[in-house]
This record gives C-alpha cells, sequence and structure tokens, in this order.
C-alpha cells in the first residue's frame, strides 16, 4: 500500500534560465556552461550561502516556516526522502515503509546510524522523537500527528504508528518536520527540552554555531551514513534585504543566495559573472476567501465572478516576470496530483464575470474588503489584481498590514472578505487542501467545508494506491475550482542566484534544499 | 553637591523614571501595535487551538501591565528576557550587536564632524563669496541626499565596479579594528551627510554672529590677527553649540543607521530593532529600548560635561 510512480515535470527546466546567457545573447556563456556539465565533483571547500530569512527554530519541530528548511535538512535527515523534482517519497532513515492495514503503519529504519552527538539512531530514538512531537509544548507540529494513536517500537529498528482512521499522507507528515529526527540525548541534556539553539541530528552537517539574525554555520559529518558531503562546512549569512542579498554574490562576497524574487532575478541577470535560476515551486499566490454567512463570496457566483475576471497569465508575466506559472491550480504543471484537464478552468472572462454578478444581484459592482501585507512587491501584487479585478465591476477595499497583523485581522477577528497571500509546500497534496479548506483549518476563515468535500477529503486520506489517489485529488481539483474556495492567482518559482562555481544545487519543488551533493569548483 | 560632579549624580538619579516611561511607552506601542506575535509563532498552517496555546504558554493572554511588570521584574534582577521567535538571549544579542552601531555612529559622527565644521569654517570666513554659496548649497543637498540611496550609489561604484570596499558585513572592532573601518568606511560615509550637513550650516551661522559681535570688532581694533581672532575666541565660542549639535546627531544617526545598516547587512541593533518590531518580539524590542535609551541620556550627559569645561555656567544650571 504504498504510493508509487511520480511523473518527472516536464518543464522543470525549462523556465530555468541562466542569467548570463540572457545578458550576453548566449553565446558567452555556453562554453561555461559546458565546463560545469564536464566538470567532476570535487570534495572541500566552505559554501557561502545567503538567505534572507532568519530562521524561527532549528529545532525542526518548534520552527515555524518554509524558509527555516533552507538550513534545517543540512543537519538532520528525516524519516522519507522526497525526490526533490518530484516529491515522490524515497528512503532516508527509513528504509522501507508499508501499510499493513489501513490504520497501520510500519516503518523499517536504517542501521548503523549516529546522531551528531555519538548516539545511536534506532527504533527507540524515533519513538521518544515522535513522542516529543505530540507533547512538547512548543512543538508546531501536534496538529499533524493528531492521526496516530500509537508510535511504538517492534523491534530495534522498526516502528510501528497504530492510527485513529486511515491516512495516506502520514509518510508525507514524516518527510516534513515531524519526520526530521532529533536526537534524544540532545533534548534529555536540556533543562526544559528545549533545542531551538543546540541542534543535534543525523544530518550530513553538524551544527557549529547561530550568531541569530546574522549567520549560522555547519561543518562536515565525517560520520555521515550516506554518501560523504563534498563540502567542508557552510556559512550561512542571513541578511533581510533582498538586494542586499544578492549584491553579496555579485561582489563576490556569497557564492549562492536563497528564496528571491522576480525582480532580483530580473537584476541578476544584468551580471554575466553570476547564474540566476527559477525553477517550478509548490508555493503560489492565491487569496483566503471568507465564504461563511453574512460574507458576499458566500454566494459562489460571487467568487466564480472572481476567478473569471482574472487574467493569470498576465499576473503571472508582471507580477513574476513570467517565471511562475500562470495557470488556478494549487500546484506546479506536470505536477503529479495536478490535473492538467482543470489547471486552466478559470481563464480571462470579464462578461462572464459580470453575468455572474449581476445573477448574485450585484448588477452594480460590489466591494470587498481585502487585507494584504504591507510590503512593496504585496502592494503591486494587489494593485494589479485590484486593475483586473475591477474590469467586472469588484471593487478592492484594501487593508495592507504586516503578515502576521493581516492574518489576525483576517482569520481570528474574521474581519473582511478575503486575504491576499502567498501559501502552499505542503509535502502532500491531500495536506495542502486539508490546511486550506477544512472546517478546522486556520486558514478557513468561513469555518464550515462546502457539502462534498469532506467526502472527498476522507477518500484522499483513505485511498493509498497511487493512481486512483491521483484520480481522487483530481477530483478535489475541480471540486475547488467550481465552488471557487479561493482565488488563485499564479504558482511562483524558487529562485537563486549563484557563481558558476556552484554545483550540485536543487532548491526543490518544495524549496527545501538538501546540500550534501553540493559541490564547488576550484 | 555642585559643579560638574554634581551635575552628573542629578542625571544618573534621573536616568531611572526616564527609562522606566521610555519602556513603558514602547511597550505600549509595540502591544498596540495590530498583530499577534502568537500568530507569527505558530507559523503557517497552525490550528487556532495552538494559536490559544500558545498564547497561554508565552502569557500574552495576560494584561498589559501584568506583561510589562513582569518584563520589568526581571530586568530589575538583570534578565532581559529571550528572544520570543529564536530563544536567543536578548542580552546576548543587544551586546553582539551594539558594537557594530556604535562603531558606525561614531565613525559617521568624525567623519562628518572632520567634512562639516571646517565647511562651516570657510562658509562664514567667506561670507557672501562663491564658495560660501557652493558650501551652502552642498549643506542643502547633504540634508536631502536618503542615506540608503547614497549607500546603493556607493556600494555600486566602489565595492561592485571598483572593489575597493566590501559591498557587506561586519567586523568585530575588538577583534581587528583595522578591517573593522576598512568594513564600516562606505556605511559611515553614507550615513554622515545628514552630520556634515547640519554642522556646516550651523557652525557657519554662529561663527558668523559670534564674529559679528561687539567683544570681537574690539579684538580687530586692538589689532590681532583674524586667525588668532578666529581660533582663540570665535571657534571656542561656537564650541557649545557644535557639542550640542553634534550630541543632538548621535540620537539621529541611531536611528538612521536602521536602514543603512540594512543596506550594507550590518548585523547592528538597528535590523535588530525593526525586524523585531515588525515580528513583535516584546522582549527583544524592550531590550533595545533600554539600551538605547540609556546611550541617548549618557550621550547628552557627555555633551553636557564637555559644555561645562568650555562654560562652567552649565553645570549649575542643568
Amino acid at each position: 500500500m504504498t504510493t508509487h510512480f511520480y511523473g518527472k515535470l516536464p518543464n522543470l527546466t525549462r523556465r530555468s534560465l541562466m542569467a548570463g546567457t540572457a545578458a550576453l545573447g548566449g553565446s558567452l556563456m555556453v562554453p561555461a556552461m559546458a565546463r560545469a556539465q564536464d566538470a567532476q565533483p570535487r570534495s572541500g571547500g566552505t559554501l557561502r550561502v545567503v538567505v534572507p530569512y532568519n530562521p524561527a527554530s532549528l529545532d525542526p519541530i518548534a520552527g515555524r516556516n518554509n524558509p527555516d528548511f533552507n538550513t534545517l535538512l543540512m543537519m538532520y535527515d528525516a524519516l522519507i526522502a522526497f525526490d526533490p523534482e518530484t516529491l515522490e517519497l524515497q528512503p532516508m532513515l527509513a528504509t522501507e515503509w508499508n501499510f499493513p492495514d489501513p490504520t497501520t503503519l510500519v516503518v523499517k529504519l536504517r542501521e548503523g546510524v549516529e546522531f551528531h552527538d555519538g548516539e545511536p539512531f534506532n527504533a527507540e530514538a524515533v519513538v521518544f522523537h515522535i513522542d516529543r512531537c505530540r507533547t512538547y509544548d512548543k512543538s508546531n507540529v501536534k496538529s499533524d500527528l493528531t492521526v496516530v494513536d500509537k508510535c511504538e517500537a517492534t523491534g530495534p529498528y522498526e516502528v510501528t504508528f497504530k492510527l485513529k482512521h486511515p491516512d495516506a499522507t502520514l509518510p508525507a507528515t514524516l518527510a516534513d518536520r515531524a519526520g526530521c529526527i532529533v536526537s534524544p540525548a540532545s533534548v534529555k541534556a536540556t533543562a526544559d527540552g528545549n533545542v531551538d539553539r543546540a541542534p543535534v541530528g543525523t544530518g550530513p552537517f553538524k551544527f557549529v554555531e547561530w550568531q541569530d539574525n546574522t549567520l549560522i554555520k555547519v561543518e562536515r559529518n565525517s560520520n555521515y551514513w550516506g554518501d560523504a558531503p563534498y563540502l567542508d562546512a557552510i556559512d550561512v549569512r542571513i541578511i533581510n534585504e533582498f538586494n542586499t542579498a544578492v549584491r553579496t554574490v555579485t561582489a563576490g562576497e556569497a557564492d549562492l543566495v536563497l528564496n528571491m524574487s522576480a525582480q532580483q532575478m530580473a537584476v541578476a541577470r544584468r551580471d554575466p559573472n553570476v547564474v540566476a535560476e527559477a525553477t517550478p515551486s509548490m508555493i503560489y499566490y492565491s487569496a483566503f476567501l471568507n465564504y461563511g454567512e453574512g460574507s458576499p463570496l458566500a454566494d459562489v457566483r460571487v467568487r466564480q465572478a472572481m476567478n473569471w475576471a482574472l487574467d493569470r497569465q498576465v499576473l503571472n508575466q508582471v507580477l513574476w516576470g513570467g517565471l511562475g506559472g500562470g495557470n488556478c491550480s494549487m500546484f506546479p504543471s506536470g505536477f503529479w496530483a495536478n490535473d492538467p484537464e482543470t489547471e486552466n478552468y478559470y481563464t480571462q472572462d470579464i462578461d462572464r464575470a459580470k453575468s455572474l454578478l449581476k445573477e448574485a444581484g450585484f448588477a452594480d459592482g460590489i466591494e470587498i474588503e481585502t487585507h494584504t501585507w504591507a510590503d512593496q512587491a504585496a502592494v503591486q501584487r494587489q494593485e494589479v489584481i485590484a486593475a483586473q479585478l475591477a474590469e467586472a465591476g469588484i471593487r478592492l477595499k484594501v487593508t495592507p498590514s504586516q503578515p502576521a497583523q493581516a492574518m489576525q485581522f483576517f482569520l481570528n477577528e474574521k474581519r473582511g472578505h478575503m486575504l491576499l497571500s502567498p501559501t502552499g509546500g505542503n509535502p502532500d497534496p491531500a495536506t495542502a487542501y486539508d490546511r486550506h479548506f477544512a472546517a478546522t483549518a486556520y486558514r478557513n476563515a468561513a469555518k464550515s467545508e462546502l457539502p462534498g468535500y469532506r467526502e472527498l477529503a476522507d477518500a484522499s486520506l483513505s485511498t493509498f494506491h497511487f493512481k486512483e489517489r491521483q484520480q481522487v485529488l483530481y477530483k478535489m481539483q475541480r471540486f475547488v475550482l467550481e465552488n471557487a474556495l479561493h482565488l488563485p492567482q499564479f504558482t511562483s518559482a524558487g529562485i537563486i542566484v549563484r557563481t558558476p562555481k556552484v554545483h550540485g544545487f536543487n532548491f526543490s519543488l518544495l524549496q527545501r534544499p538538501r546540500f550534501h551533493k553540493v559541490w564547488l569548483e576550484a | 553637591m555642585n559643579g560638574i560632579p554634581g551635575m552628573i549624580a542629578r542625571r544618573l538619579i534621573q536616568l531611572v523614571p526616564v527609562m522606566i516611561v521610555a519602556t513603558f511607552v514602547v511597550f505600549s506601542l509595540v502591544y498596540l501595535m495590530p498583530g499577534d506575535p502568537a500568530v507569527t509563532i505558530a507559523g503557517d498552517y497552525a490550528t487556532e487551538e495552538r494559536v490559544e496555546e500558545i498564547r497561554r504558554i508565552y502569557g500574552f493572554d495576560r494584561p498589559m501591565l501584568v506583561q510589562y511588570f513582569a518584563w520589568l521584574g526581571n530586568v530589575a534582577i538583570g534578565d532581559l528576557g529571550r528572544s520570543l521567535f529564536s530563544n536567543e538571549s536578548v542580552l546576548t544579542l543587544i551586546l553582539a550587536r551594539l558594537p557594530h552601531t556604535i562603531l558606525l555612529v561614531v565613525y559617521a559622527l568624525i567623519v562628518g564632524a572632520l567634512i562639516g565644521v571646517p565647511l562651516g569654517i570657510l562658509a562664514a570666513t567667506r561670507q557672501g563669496t562663491t564658495l560660501d554659496k557652493v558650501i551652502t548649497s552642498v549643506a542643502s543637498l547633504g540634508v536631502a541626499i536618503p542615506n540608503f540611496w547614497l549607500g546603493i550609489i556607493l556600494v555600486t561604484m566602489f565595492s561592485l565596479n571598483y572593489r575597493w570596499f566590501p559591498a557587506t558585513g561586519a567586523t568585530s572592532f575588538f577583534e581587528d579594528p583595522v578591517k573593522a573601518l576598512y568594513f564600516a568606511t562606505l556605511p559611515a560615509i553614507a550615513l554622515s551627510t545628514g552630520v556634515v550637513a547640519v554642522l556646516a550650516r550651523q557652525v557657519r551661522s554662529a561663527l558668523l554672529e559670534v564674529l559679528g559681535s561687539q567683544y570681537i570688532r574690539t579684538l580687530r581694533a586692538k589689532g590681532l590677527s583674524s586667525g588668532a581672532i578666529l581660533w582663540k575666541h570665535g571657534l571656542r565660542n561656537v564650541a557649545a553649540t557644535m557639542l550640542t549639535i553634534a550630541g543632538l546627531q548621535v540620537n539621529r544617526l541611531f536611528s538612521s543607521a536602521v536602514i543603512v545598516e540594512a543596506v550594507f547587512a550590518i548585523p547592528g541593533v538597528g535590523n535588530l530593532i525593526s525586524y523585531s518590531a515588525l515580528n513583535k518580539d516584546f522582549p527583544v524590542v524592550q531590550g533595545v529600548a533600554l539600551v538605547l535609551v540609556l546611550v541617548v541620556i549618557l550621550t547628552n550627559l557627555l555633551v553636557d560635561v564637555l559644555n561645562s569645561i568650555f562654560d562652567p555656567r552649565v553645570a549649575a544650571t542643568t
């Protein structure tokens, strides 16, 4: 009952761009590219990475946001890995896993693995870790494991999860934060179990130091169970200002900068000595809608009208330089759970949008109270979206604020009808739906589910065969679009800027890079 | 107690209530600012229950005054707390970052004084000439130029094009003073334009006033050279003005450093407080506010002490 076969994204490299190629008309970069392909991996060197976000914590279960993974997978291995281009689950600390029945997951563990503190990795360590995930007061993954009734060691290197109900997403959960195993000894060595700043995992690199919002240093784990990492060490500088971050690469002060936006891509393209790349991403831009009672968005026709009013190709082009995907899916084109038949369910049709509004009783247009982030890129995004919606008579009354404030206004205080926000980045598509549209989902301001949603959601959890599950998720995609449960705008791209001497880096669909195969040209 | 020691004692006694009021105002502002740190801490895809749980664990569900006095009580025993987000000790954060900002501010002040004061003297002693007009115009420009813009121009020219200076970063002054100054040069220049402009204008006008006064005319009539009048009598009388202006500039430089630190990726307190305030990281914001209030008060005290040395009447009246 394991899932299998995940098709490669056909457009993974289509949107990958060599910045210098663009700048120099391509010809001058060809020899460099050829050299890069011919070059053989070499060991040694310290990779200088720049990231714009300070990790919330270096304890995987106490962390919060996706950019934490820029550093987490240097130090931690998860029980289950994912293919960076397809998200197909792969063995890591777990060598195999299976569901002997729908409510039991048996995981066989790799032998001969040690944590960085020399303690052995085994079933006992995994059980301790899962218990900690479920009980530690700073654990942010409790909700990921509510399905687990019991986790017990059924052998020195075998763990069995007994579930409250069938859940096909659990293996993917074990590829996420909850699966990143922390050394039990390191937790027990602290007074309060807090290892935010003292990470001990089994990963290819060992923690050295973390200067808050400034620098994180790791060094090679010479006792790594897998292929030895090429790099001696990695210095991760944290520079919050995006343009400053890119300047470190152009000035030769860093080798690689992550999590950039299309604007920095354009800047980097002007420099022939750096490479800027964009790859498909599971992060997408959308608007959460409050379709609860009393909201004008309770009427599906209004929500559909908004969706028909957007020209997503233009949004992608204008706001992301064409680097993302201009369709209305939550996933990039080619991803296994993305139904190609419905990914363009909505294309701009202003007449249809107006007609739906008229049917809903808003012939003179409608005003939608909207929350958005206050940064420059978010304001630009909101302006373009507002202009497109205005063509259909949908006027946005916008309140910009910091992300946490916008979330509080919209989700906690139930103010306004819509929140514009990037989202996504879940390893399993069923989880992605659940975290947005389930009645219990924090991002569901309405706190209700539309008829038909629960049946599909339950089917996505209890269907284990890959092809059958794919069909269920296709139906879910259609359901979400037909009912216009949100206002998808475009899928983003993972954007990095690097020097040509950096090789082997893969940002992955989830923007969660592993660095053990990265190497530096001499 | 009279004289300078008395003035210092009075100021230090005033320090405690000023710091309590200042930190309370900062705490209130951050508290009243919309946004819930529990939502940030809970992160992407939090459940409502988790957000509630975090409020309880961190004590955000307590009344504002209770939270403030709990913080103040801990400060009284020397505990500034830990960052809500990274769990780092606030004292460690500040001690790691403050030296970078102080170096930047002092460096910018020195650069500003070295350029601004001579320009002011030149303009005053050549009043009405083309040079005076040029200096006055340049001073106006110095006030108008945004620090961040100049910073970017300097980086583009001297870091990216000529590679004379690093584009980003900082080094500890205590570990390698020369390297630290090298790293801080471009940011200090970017930060100093306002100081240059203000000092040049203020020195010019103060000096013009002094040079036009009755006793200077008397000194001229007695046959004293212009140089002697300027250096012995003119500048000594504008010293108090220069010191006061420089003191005020220190306060302004600390606030301007927020932007310059972002442009040059300097891990200073400006960067820290902006990042923390946006995230409503109360302990860090409070800790930095406390330290900055202390810095401002001590700077003002230093200015007054120096003024008292030039003019003993100051100590008696402050």
